[in-house]
């Protein structure tokens, strides 16, 4: 890998893909204790027209996509307030025909675009100087927001009917987290691809989501695995001759398999033989002892 | 918002330091009153007053248990943590100073002491049992030092052992503070509960809460739409003077002794008063 960092590109798909963890652990955490996980992935696939209309027009593609990707959220995030019972349907439609539109308009680009697939699957290898530090401004300016509005966040991430009685404003947050999201989403879409966006944000976060013990916790556990599979998936990538953003992909998924497989914390107060199956028993025993 | 019409003709005046059950079947509107009472609900018509203000204007004046079920269980916080939670203010929550994450950690504190979980602050929440888990709610509405606690159903998923203890801590409470608490389990309306609420589109206060037949009304699914729940089943199998004092005067054709209060006050929607008696 060493001789690898010599080359410029290298170093720049290393510092995408360390960029997009950052910004994957902070977005993918509040994505995931949000449940809108399905949300993300129809802005994430409704980004596809921003790549199109970039095309089409001749403009820059991430500044376009973020864009389109942002309206195409808040349009979403719109829909889950105000008319719940068809929210998933209707994402379902934006999500489809958002990849439509962008094909379409791919289709009546002239010239061939041999950088289509290139946003599908993702080109870690190929991301310009520009990219990056749009990429790092991005993160810069989301990184701020869930600073400055982290309590309201959190409040509204736990408990929605308690954040709204106490006057939280839990449409603004909800608007916020989704314009958020698409930003994250189109960086992302520069390093695996829009098809495996969804595996980075929401991999890393939920392996975090059982061990971290606070939400900011949770954020900074998930940016160090995601880093972890980048660096070792285009380590891997480099070595074995494979593609990059799905070798990103399957060691995140090797990871999850493990991070399944090894037991979670036992609970500290647990009686000595009580497995951490015999959940509700246990618990009743600790109970009674408090209790007492 | 043009909806169907769920609560009409309801009149409640709580006087300061009550412990009110709200009881009800399903989809009768006791949690409507709640929302109504938080301000998350406005009403088509009538007056509301709480605590001498609009509904939604009082912050951290009311304490609020919502339903458990809306809490996910794994979601990564501290005891501590969701304690702290209950002092969010209203609007935007700028980043706090030190000094400021001090005073309400002692805050914090104190409401875990006060709920017997003071030693378990640094734990997950997650690794707490479901009782447990409603006390650490609970102090999360109280670490705000209110005046009107409101539970949504605090004790549907606790286990009876762990619910004895809830409802000596709810007595405890009621000590400093008006409680509004719905529910479906008629086991606890006994002991602690000092006025009962039969809410089912309209609304029947009673102000005595020796009403165990009620357990049938529940299991029964009697028609509830006729009249006061209450007084359909006490009129059964139950004698009739476990009820003291009754609000609706067309209920038992006034054979019996009852309250002053008529539901046909004017009013449209639920009127809560914090008046002091």
């Amino acid at each position: 890998m060493m001789e690898a960092l010599a080359y410029d590109f290298f170093r720049n798909a290393l510092y995408a893909g360390l960029l997009a963890s950052l910004i994957c652990g902070v977005i993918g955490s509040l994505v995931v204790v949000n449940r809108i996980v399905f949300l993300a992935g129809g802005v994430a696939h409704a980004s596809y027209g921003g790549v199109g209309l970039a095309f089409f027009l001749g403009l820059p593609v991430l500044p376009v996509t973020a864009g389109f990707s942002t309206l195409a959220a808040l349009c979403m995030a719109w829909v889950t307030l105000f008319s719940r019972e068809r929210a998933d349907t209707v994402i379902g439609v934006l999500w489809a025909a958002g990849m439509a539109l962008g094909i379409i308009l791919l289709d009546l680009t002239p010239g061939y675009n041999s950088d289509l697939m290139s946003y599908l699957f993702g080109s870690i290898l190929a991301v310009p100087d520009s990219d990056l530090w749009l990429m790092a401004g991005l993160s810069a300016a989301v990184l701020v927001l869930v600073a400055l509005f982290s309590r309201g966040l959190l409040v509204m991430s736990f408990d929605v009917e308690f954040a709204r009685s106490r006057g939280v404003p839990v449409r603004f947050l909800h608007f916020l987290l989704m314009g958020m999201t698409a930003l994250c989403v189109v960086m992302v879409i520069r390093v695996v691809g829009l098809i495996l966006v969804m595996a980075l944000l929401t991999i890393p976060p939920f392996m975090a989501e059982r061990r971290a013990r606070s939400l900011p916790g949770m954020m900074l556990l998930a940016g160090c695995l995601s880093a972890v599979f980048c660096v070792a998936g285009l380590y891997l990538s480099y070595a074995l001759d494979l593609t990059c953003g799905a070798t990103i992909i399957a060691v995140a998924c090797v990871g999850f398999v493990i991070s399944l497989a090894v037991p979670q914390r036992r609970r500290p107060i647990a009686p000595a033989g009580a497995g951490p199956q015999g959940g509700e028993p246990v618990a009743a025993q600790i109970e009674g002892r408090v209790g007492a | 918002m043009g909806g169907v019409r769920v609560l009409e003709q309801v009149n409640l005046t709580l006087p300061r330091g009550d412990f009110l059950a709200v009881l009800g079947p399903n989809g009768g509107g006791k949690s409507t009153l709640l929302r109504l009472i938080l301000g998350l609900l406005r009403p088509g018509g009538g007056q509301l007053r709480v605590l001498g203000a609009a509904p939604g204007q009082a912050g951290g004046r009311i304490g609020f248990l919502p339903q458990f079920t809306e809490v996910s269980a794994n979601f990564p916080i501290t005891v501590l943590g969701a304690v702290l939670m209950g002092l969010v203010r209203p609007g935007i929550s700028w980043p706090r100073g030190r000094a400021a994450r001090r005073r309400e950690r002692e805050a914090a504190m104190t409401a875990l002491f006060r709920v017997g979980l003071a030693e378990h602050a640094e734990r997950r929440l997650s690794d707490l049992s479901g009782g447990q888990r409603q006390r650490v709610f609970i102090a999360r509405a109280i670490v705000s030092g209110p005046e009107l606690l409101l539970l949504d159903e605090p004790t549907a998923s606790v286990d009876g052992r762990s619910r004895q203890e809830f409802m000596a801590l709810l007595a405890e409470l009621n000590r400093d503070m008006t409680i509004v608490m719905v529910s479906h389990d008629m086991s606890t309306v006994d002991g602690c509960v000092k006025s009962i609420a039969c809410v089912n589109r309209t609304l029947h206060h009673h102000d005595d809460s020796r009403l165990t037949p009620l357990i049938f009304a529940e299991a029964t699914g009697a028609d509830l739409v006729a009249g006061c729940p209450v007084e359909l089943l006490a009129h059964g199998a139950v004698p009739h003077r476990v009820v003291l004092d009754h609000d609706n005067p067309d209920c038992c054709g006034g054979r019996h002794a009852h309250g002053p209060k008529a539901a046909s006050a004017g009013s449209q929607e639920p009127e809560k008063g914090g008046r002091a008696s």
